[in-house]
């Protein structure tokens, strides 16, 4: 019943950037790559080259925390692409600075307007270079309403939300720390 | 006219074929032109987007007209009711009167064809106002409760 | 094509939908024409918005499972299995064989009904009012069987995690069975009224042709992809639940028309019958739901599950954050990206031209908005 996934080194075509190797079985996708504002659209570009196709841009939100650049500002952006001829997940990970805007990869990815302009709607992330972020799902008075952003009390740390070393069900004795 | 919007959309069309046939009690024709309908049924939820489309197409319908709420969504808000709703208005009847209501979620189309027949009843005062098969004009034309003007 | 003075002193814009007759659901889509032609279509979304990714972080997860129905509620047990596989996956919990089969059949019967539905949507959009008075009878019969152990007709919430709700009866096996002899025959009349009817076939050969290229830049998927010629699909590319086990093929078109397209699903529906058929011959005997802790508890991290609904992959993307409550539900529905490719598509195209491509896209908008 589950897929094999074992993914041979020649297979990560990723290696430029952070990327980690993830158990398909416990998680659904094969690499998880965590990305700077500036290598999106490198990221995005070579994922085109090496055809994959985009399967979503969305987001979501954190406690902001401290970083050299400074505060980010809680937001994370996730993209995930796969693959038509053979199964390959990535998902690529990034924090939305304090400005609220990262690179847009809408000339790359086509597909990718609509994602971009949904995430926009919902969280007020800005996407330099989208040639139109009008709202999509929600109508042109509610502009400024970001639904989906969550209150203080119920905010929580990254750590809170993702995968480490200590959680009962990762057993995997290969598995590198996954938090960011 | 139908104003089918969401899940209920899918009944209404059931309703209306071969097997719950609506043209047995003479509602067979749907418009899509609000000009030439005097009944508009409101199938599915309805958004603050959407309201300024409903009351646009409402408004357009010329008088006598009536309105059947289809489903849960469109009497109340229905599953979508909730404390964090930003978006849904909470029943057709906050924006226009509203005729009948057909509970369900989706409401079998056999509750949509009791829906008209209540109309009818509310309309003209007995069930089954016209004969099933009778010409107008006709003097076996006898309806119980009617009275012959 | 047209002249550009000609173009330019004739240009009008011209507002399809929301409310119109096709029954797709409350799409805008604002049209730039120059005459008959088509010059810009840009959609407008957002008239059936619910709010189902807020509603799924607020509430435990297993109250979100009436709302995995009304997404797409056309064809709604993929879109159940898809979330109750998620779960179970993040979970850790284990599902008999027995309601394994189950889901597979009785998403496979959703998955014909869907294409019947498409199948009369779409003919009468072309202005074909027979087809879908057939193609509803039909699906009467499927709404009857599984009206019968889901208790609803449209909107089923039949998935539990772990297993299924009510286990299946020999009434059930008995009704699938002669449904499929019945199905087989009424192909044979699908295929005299609509396939090799010469009005159908020049309203939708060559039109609205979607290159391999294009589809891998919008990111469409299912029928609409296949019928390019690249032959996806999550159940035998990315197999879940127990799909590895039956033998069936993907159809697939070469050119990208709509004809393509329609082809396309006509031939799933019979490869789902062939499914529905080694299914039930080998249906285990068994329990019909697994052991599942009493308060589920998603452990911090995120996960991706797909599925292959009537439309194409369905994703759901799910962080947890320790609590029975998720933080976060992506669902990545396919009409979504199919639907982005229309700027491109219908540029310089006839009205009626447009009005094929959308019905053989198979849109089903809630799901969309969410």
């Amino acid at each position: 019943m589950a897929q094999t996934t074992k993914i041979f080194k020649e297979d990560i075509l990723f290696h430029e950037f952070n990327t980690t190797e993830t158990d398909y079985n416990q998680r659904g996708y094969h690499l998880e790559v965590a990305l700077e504002v500036n290598q999106v659209r490198k990221f995005a570009q070579k994922a085109y080259d090496h055809g994959f196709y985009p399967v979503f841009v969305t987001g979501f939100h954190v406690l902001p925390e401290q970083t050299e650049d400074g505060t980010t500002s809680g937001l994370k952006v996730v993209y995930q692409f796969a693959r038509h001829d053979r199964l390959y997940r990535i998902k690529g990970q990034v924090s939305v600075p304090e400005d609220m805007s990262i690179p847009s990869i809408c000339d790359i990815y086509e597909g990718a307007n609509w994602h971009e302009r949904e995430t926009r709607d919902l969280y007020g992330v800005n996407f330099d270079g989208h040639p139109n972020l009008k709202p999509l799902l929600l109508s042109d008075e509610d502009q400024d309403f970001h639904p989906l952003l969550k209150e203080e009390e119920k905010l929580k740390s990254l750590e809170a939300v993702s995968w480490s070393a200590e959680a009962p069900d990762s057993a995997e004795a290969d598995k590198k720390d996954a938090s960011e | 006219m139908t104003f089918g919007i969401a899940c209920c959309a899918i009944e209404m069309m059931g309703t209306g074929m071969a097997r719950f046939d609506i043209s047995r009690y003479g509602s067979e024709v749907f418009r899509p032109s609000p000009r030439q309908s005097d009944l508009m049924i409101v199938a599915g939820t309805v958004n603050k987007k959407l309201a300024p489309v409903l009351l646009t197409l409402y408004e357009q319908m010329p008088s006598p007209k009536w309105v059947i709420a289809l489903g849960n969504c469109a009497i109340s808000g229905g599953p979508f009711k909730v404390k964090e709703n930003y978006n849904i208005i909470e029943g057709v009847d906050k924006l226009i009167s509203v005729d009948v209501y057909v509970p369900g979620c989706p409401p079998r189309p056999e509750g949509l064809l009791e829906g008209i027949l209540k109309l009818q009843e509310k309309i003209t005062g007995v069930r089954h106002p016209l004969p099933q098969n009778r010409h107008p004009g006709s003097p076996l034309r006898k309806v119980k409760g009617l009275k012959p003007k | 094509m047209l002249e550009s003075d000609f173009q330019e002193r004739n240009r009008f814009f011209l507002n399809m939908g929301p409310q119109h007759p096709s029954t797709h659901g409350v799409l805008l889509i604002v049209l730039e024409m120059s005459g008959e032609y088509v010059l810009d279509p840009q959609p407008v979304l957002g008239f059936i918005h619910r709010m189902h990714e807020k509603m799924a972080e607020s509430r435990p997860c297993q109250s979100f499972m009436p709302n995995t129905a009304r997404m797409d509620y056309v064809c709604a047990l993929p879109y159940n299995h898809g979330y109750v596989s998620l779960i179970e996956r993040k979970a850790g919990i284990e599902v008999p064989r027995r309601a394994e089969y189950i889901r597979v059949i009785t998403s496979e019967l959703n998955r014909i009904a869907s294409h019947l539905l498409w199948l009369g949507a779409y003919l009468l959009d072309l202005g074909a009012f027979t087809p879908i008075l057939y193609g509803f009878d039909d699906r009467e019969h499927i709404l009857d069987i599984l009206e019968d152990i889901t208790g609803s007709r449209l909107t089923y919430c039949y998935y539990r995690f772990g297993g299924v709700s009510r286990d299946i009866d020999d009434k059930f096996v008995d009704a699938t069975r002669a449904f499929i002899k019945r199905l087989r025959k009424r192909f044979v009349i699908y295929e005299k009224l609509v396939t090799k009817n010469i009005i159908f076939i020049k309203r939708a050969e060559n039109i609205g042709i979607v290159s391999p290229d294009m589809a891998i830049r919008y990111g469409i998927t299912g029928p609409n992809l296949r019928g390019s010629g690249i032959a996806y699909d999550v159940r035998k590319n990315e197999p879940y639940s127990v799909y590895p086990e039956f033998d069936f093929e993907i159809p697939v078109g070469e050119q990208g028309d709509c004809l393509d397209r329609y082809m396309v699903r006509v031939r799933e529906m019979e490869q789902s019958l062939r499914i529905i058929e080694q299914a039930l011959d080998r249906l285990p005997e068994g329990p019909v739901r697994g052991k599942v802790p009493k308060n589920i508890k998603l452990s911090p991290g995120d996960c991706n599950f797909a599925v292959e609904a009537a439309r194409g992959e369905l994703s759901y993307y799910l962080v947890g954050d320790g609590t029975g409550v998720p933080y976060r539900l992506k669902i990545r529905v396919p009409s979504y990206s199919n639907l982005s490719c229309l700027p491109e598509l219908g540029r310089g195209i006839l009205l009626p031209d447009l009005v094929s491509i959308l019905g053989s896209f198979d849109l089903v908008i809630p799901e969309m908005d969410r």
